[in-house]
């Protein structure tokens, strides 16, 4: 160890090729659509600041808007949020979204949409010295409605202001793992005239602030008009909060008990995006198959 | 070192296990560690305090009377002069201070038990003592938080809590939490350098006994990791630092639980107070002196 300690970037390169292994032995590989292609057109990424919420106040965050290039302001196009959208964001991310969506907007699998990435919110300390207080877990393991009027009150209207975007729910999705993955459901459960379309990977449908109860709701509720994809591990986590492949199985075995327009996948990995990462572009064909902009649709 | 840092921060944010880090209440339960009966005979006893040494000071409400439990045990008269303090806390100047309802003040006992008003004609509860001197109590009459600052200055920092009842800070001082009594949030709020209080927050939520909308909430510690501790209906609901239910302790008996510290030399027993009787129980981990 003292060679490590006296070579950081020694250490860094070992740990680089421990993870690198890690990830290089999963099953879960990156196919051709989460590549980028040669002659394929590219979005623009743009990054950008949200420090005025009035529904979770004082807190900041980063949130990034992805515009592929046929995106035509004549045209209202369809929008995607991603939750912990500084992972979905990044070319070398677990899902590396920008990639997957030059690609399949490229082949007409998907209609246009722009892609906008958030963060969850930090709330700084006043003082010098002072941690801030992560917000993540507030915002999206509590049940309720905030953070869909975050998002339809705040932050999409900003959005709009910039973009033409679609007025309807269909062109409307919302995606997140882990408890961004609940955080989506909840979103669209809350507002289901606003989101039509959930992606969830290792969904936190546990008991971290009270999701554990969805199954049941699921079950006593009128159908919603929400389509909903479910992305699960086998090796996910089983903690104090709960067992998530057993809540995942929940979850679908609800939505399909009511007839929701579900998929629900189980896979081997643990508590990781890798899986629903590398599984995407076929989410996306799924999740806009019969969208009216869609050209795959209409063919 | 400065260029490890970034690689490792930059591989932290490529590769960060999304969990963020789990505390269950596992990690602080001892096999075989239960509650404890430390003293009974009292009327309705209330605001548990460590002194530098680790002993702790308990008030009996009803008879105006304050005691000490040194580390032997053994409990012992501080003072009759108490005029119904309720909460309790002992400064950075090793003074005790406390909330007295009788009287309607803040108040510093000096070593001989004598009380000293620092501000009078206020409705209190609760209180916590920072480091730098400021106090922070809670109206329950008022809905409001109170602070008064190291000269004594008396400030109205929040309102529109039903019920604040106890309050407790981060262990880096920065941030407060309050209980709501009749609701069934802790309100976290940061501490600004002048001692004012933004960003409410409903950071937690506290279970509740089923049939009931009320938590019950009173007296609040922390530990060094920094989770939070709050008596409740259902016993001692232990948050984590992202404000997230980790568990509940049991009450140490049935009747009503007012308040908890976490006293002795490692302050690593956590010592309740429950109407007629205080216990304590050992817990794998240590308290914070705020006022240090």
């Amino acid at each position: 160890m003292r060679l490590l300690n006296r070579n950081p970037w020694l250490l860094a390169m070992l740990l680089v090729s421990v993870t690198s292994l890690a990830y290089g032995q999963s099953k879960y590989q990156y196919g051709p659509n989460s590549q980028r292609q040669e002659g394929v057109p590219q979005g623009k990424v743009t990054q950008h600041r949200w420090e005025n919420s009035k529904v979770f106040p004082g807190t900041q965050r980063d949130y990034w808007i992805y515009v592929p290039a046929q995106y035509d302001a004549a045209k209202a196009a369809c929008v995607m949020i991603f939750n912990d959208g500084g992972g979905y964001v990044r070319d070398n991310g677990h899902s590396r979204v920008p990639l997957v969506f030059d690609n399949l907007i490229h082949q007409g699998k998907m209609p246009v949409t722009i892609g906008v990435f958030v963060n969850p919110g930090i709330i700084p300390p006043e003082q010098q010295g002072g941690a801030p207080r992560r917000n993540r877990s507030f915002e999206y393991d509590s049940l309720g409605d905030q953070y869909a009027r975050f998002l339809i009150d705040e932050l999409l209207p900003a959005v709009g202001k910039q973009y033409t975007l679609t007025d309807s729910p269909e062109g409307r999705a919302i995606c997140g793992l882990s408890s961004g993955g609940i955080c989506a459901f909840t979103a669209a459960w809350e507002r289901p005239d606003y989101f039509s379309k959930v992606v969830s990977y290792i969904g936190s449908f546990t008991n971290i602030r009270g999701g554990h109860v969805y199954p049941a709701v699921i079950r006593k509720t009128e159908k919603k008009p929400i389509r909903v994809f479910l992305q699960e591990g086998d090796a996910d986590l089983d903690n104090l909060f709960g067992n998530w492949p057993l809540a995942n199985e929940q979850m679908a075995a609800a939505l399909r008990y009511v007839g929701y327009d579900y998929q629900f996948v189980m896979g081997t990995e643990g508590h990781s995006g890798r899986h629903g990462g590398t599984i995407l572009p076929e989410i996306m064909e799924w999740l806009w198959r019969d969208h009216p902009d869609n050209p795959a649709a209409s063919k | 070192m400065k260029k490890l840092c970034f690689v490792l921060l930059l591989l932290s944010s490529t590769f960060t296990p999304i969990v963020a880090q789990d505390l269950p209440i596992s990690q602080i339960m001892i096999e075989g560690e239960s509650w404890e009966l430390v003293a009974e005979g009292y009327q309705f006893t209330e605001g548990p305090a460590v002194n530098a040494d680790g002993e702790v000071y308990f008030t009996d409400v009803p008879s105006s009377k304050i005691y000490k439990i040194d580390l032997a045990g053994k409990v012992s008269l501080f003072t009759d002069q108490a005029n119904k303090t309720a909460g309790l806390m002992f400064g950075a100047d090793g003074f005790l201070y406390g909330t007295s309802i009788g009287g309607k003040a803040i108040v510093r006992f000096d070593s001989q038990g004598v009380p000293t008003p620092i501000v009078e004609g206020v409705n209190c509860n609760d209180l916590v003592v920072l480091g730098n001197g400021t106090i922070f109590f809670t109206d329950h009459v008022e809905g409001k938080i109170w602070s008064v600052s190291s000269e004594g200055k008396l400030l109205e920092v929040a309102a529109g809590i039903t019920f604040p009842n106890g309050l407790i800070a981060w262990p880096n001082q920065k941030q407060l939490v309050v209980a709501d009594m009749r609701g069934r949030y802790l309100w976290n709020f940061c501490i600004t350098a002048d001692g004012q209080l933004k960003h409410q927050q409903p950071y937690s939520t506290m279970q509740l006994s089923v049939g009931k909308t009320e938590s019950g909430a009173d007296g609040m510690t922390v530990d060094k990791v920094g989770r939070v501790y709050v008596c409740t209906e259902q016993g001692v609901q232990i948050f984590d630092t992202q404000g997230r239910l980790s568990g509940v302790l049991a009450k140490p008996q049935r009747a009503f639980l007012s308040n908890i510290t976490l006293g002795g030399p490692e302050l690593n027993y956590l010592y309740a107070t429950s109407t007629d009787k205080v216990y304590r129980r050992k817990l794998n981990t240590n308290g914070v002196r705020l006022a240090k």
